[in-house]
């Protein structure tokens, strides 16, 4: 007889792949796009969900995104399941616990396991969000923002410099969406994320969708904050959906982009060209193929934008 | 460390476990508008309840997951109690969901709001459910080398040790609680999420009895066998480290004669089913 309980949970997220391209390390060198980084083409975040077609169908997908934190196990199923997946694609890690901005020590014990993902999974960098997780040891599991103080730009990119030397890779920071903006700020969020990446010479992955949500639950011009960024720190986009409640909408990436999304998207690529771009569904998660498709919506954007800007 | 950011961190830190909206607290919802700034459609009670919302819901969810058993036997409102009580004593401390029932079993036996009658087969539950998700995803050691079997003199079993799977844990319950998970996981019990507090007696809900249980990880999946008492007091002596001739001398001891006469036999077929589940991972000289 065999008992079995394979219904524990695994909780959570690649084109074929060159293995000979993979790269480590920050570079010394540093192209003036992108930091030097590949573009990867676009992706879509790696879901149980998806698994059985993933590893049946053998889709063609430029690449995948997995969380981190769900692969930073000593064994089992997830890293099985990661192996099946790094001999066919490429792998790129996003976290949502590396909690830069607490004033709780860096955790160093973290960070390691985060490398042995890297080595494992050789992503060619590391991204994470530019909030707080948590403080006084509690670990809220939320992305939660930070004042934009020049104190908080001090504090947080002292603490990325020494997270991306450790990590060996290059660090890449997400912009959150929020719900909440604090009295002491005394600059705006894009100014606030353009500070730390520049003084911890960290990359920025470019939410548009957090962007989108974070403009109408505070009240901001989206496309300011889309042409202010540093273009050439700009080493990854981030699509999805959201959720809209009337008075404030909630990230949930359980939807398609909406078409205003898709106009900050353009409007980046034609600041940056072609950049590494992904689409996340977290929620509600519809069929691969659905997925694929949105993936390709943003390709056809892409491309479109880089026939005009060779032209 | 950054006086201010420590002051957002202090505030939110607590205002998100809060288990009522901000705005009730007034003491609070002032502290809140101080570093908050809100908005023409929120208030910064409103805008940090959103954030408190989604504490509660995120990790409630995670809870569900790891423990449907427990909901199914608990029903939905009691669940719910077990969960906010738990989470307000054991805050989640870990940068992974994975952990966040670690600390439940230890909650559950000091835990007094169960429902009458439920609370043997409720604490049972949550040793059998976290039990399930340790064996998920412990690291793997390499299996036994079936030539160290082979190569070991007759005499040397006196003295040889058995080191069992790391990730093998032996739980004696009162309740067979595996059957309740079963029954959930093959659609015999109903979704634990049914609106009904607390579950039904009856059917649903198995008698008491004595479970000597090993979980286990194979080949990936996390899997259980029910195990004789015997097997199970030989298994538990063995992973003390006892020797594998002592440990069968130990447990015979204790049994009556006929019992013991046919005990050799019973290893036999016990070393060959553990084996087979990839419980022996060496055997050391």
């Amino acid at each position: 007889m065999s008992n079995s309980d394979p219904g524990i949970r695994e909780r959570n997220a690649l084109n074929r792949v060159d293995q000979g391209t993979r790269e480590r390390g920050v570079p010394t060198s540093v192209d003036p796009t992108r930091l030097g980084l590949p573009d990867l083409g676009v992706g879509v975040g790696l879901r149980i969900q998806h698994y059985p077609h993933i590893f049946e169908a053998h889709p063609t997908v430029d690449w995948f995104e997995i969380i981190s934190e769900n692969f930073m196990s000593p064994g089992g199923r997830p890293l099985a399941n990661l192996d099946r997946i790094l001999d066919r694609y490429r792998v790129v890690q996003h976290g949502v616990s590396l909690s830069i901005g607490s004033t709780d020590p860096l955790d160093f014990e973290y960070l390691r396991r985060l490398k042995e993902l890297v080595r494992k999974a050789g992503s060619p960098w590391v991204s994470d969000h530019l909030c707080w997780t948590g403080a006084r040891g509690v670990n809220l599991h939320d992305l939660l923002p930070l004042p934009y103080t020049e104190e908080a730009v001090r504090h947080v990119a002292t603490r990325a410099r020494i997270a991306q030397d450790f990590l060996e890779v290059r660090l890449v920071l997400e912009n959150v969406s929020s719900y909440l903006t604090y009295t002491t700020s005394e600059m705006t969020e894009w100014a606030f994320l353009s500070a730390v990446v520049e003084e911890a010479d960290c990359g920025v992955l470019l939410d548009l969708n957090n962007i989108y949500v974070s403009s109408f639950n505070h009240g901001f011009d989206p496309e300011a904050y889309v042409d202010f960024v540093p273009a050439s720190r700009i080493v990854q986009y981030h699509l999805a959906g959201h959720t809209h409640h009337g008075d404030y909408i909630i990230d949930t990436h359980s939807d398609h982009v909406i078409d205003p999304v898709w106009a900050l998207y353009r409007r980046a690529c034609e600041r940056t060209g072609p950049v590494s771009t992904l689409v996340e569904w977290d929620a509600d998660i519809p069929p691969f193929e659905t997925l694929l498709a949105e993936a390709e919506k943003a390709r056809a954007i892409r491309d479109e934008v880089a026939r005009a800007r060779a032209a | 460390m950054p006086a201010p950011l420590d002051a957002v961190m202090d505030l939110l830190s607590g205002a998100l476990r809060g288990g009522s909206p901000v705005a009730e607290d007034a003491a609070l919802a002032s502290r809140c508008a101080e570093l908050v700034a809100g908005n023409d459609r929120l208030s910064p009670a409103d805008q940090v309840d959103l954030y408190r919302q989604q504490f509660w819901s995120r990790h409630l969810e995670a809870l569900t997951d790891d423990f449907p058993g427990l909901a199914f036997v608990l029903g939905e409102g009691a669940f719910e109690a077990f969960c906010r009580a738990y989470l307000e004593a054991h805050p989640p401390a870990s940068f992974t969901l994975r952990d966040l029932g670690l600390d439940a079993v230890r909650f559950a036996e000091g835990y007094s709001g169960f429902p009458e009658g439920r609370e043997g087969l409720a604490r049972d539950m949550v040793r059998y459910e976290i039990a399930l998700v340790e064996a998920f995803d412990g690291a793997e050691p390499p299996p036994l080398d079936p030539e160290k079997v082979q190569a070991m003199p007759e005499e040397g079993w006196s003295t040889a040790r058995i080191v069992l799977h790391p990730l093998l844990l032996r739980l004696r319950l009162g309740y067979p609680v595996h059957e309740i998970r079963s029954g959930l996981k093959h659609g015999r019990l109903g979704s634990p999420d049914a609106d009904r507090d607390p579950a039904p007696a009856g059917p649903s809900m198995p008698a008491p009895r004595p479970v000597h249980l090993a979980v286990f990880r194979k080949d990936l999946v996390v899997r259980y066998e029910e195990l004789a008492p015997v097997a199970d007091a030989l298994l538990e002596a063995l992973g003390r480290g006892v020797p594998l001739v002592p440990a069968c001398e130990a447990v015979a001891a204790g049994l009556e004669e006929a019992a013991a006469a046919s005990l050799t036999g019973r290893i036999r077929v016990w070393f060959a089913q553990w084996t087979s589940w990839g419980l022996i991972i060496d055997i050391e000289r």
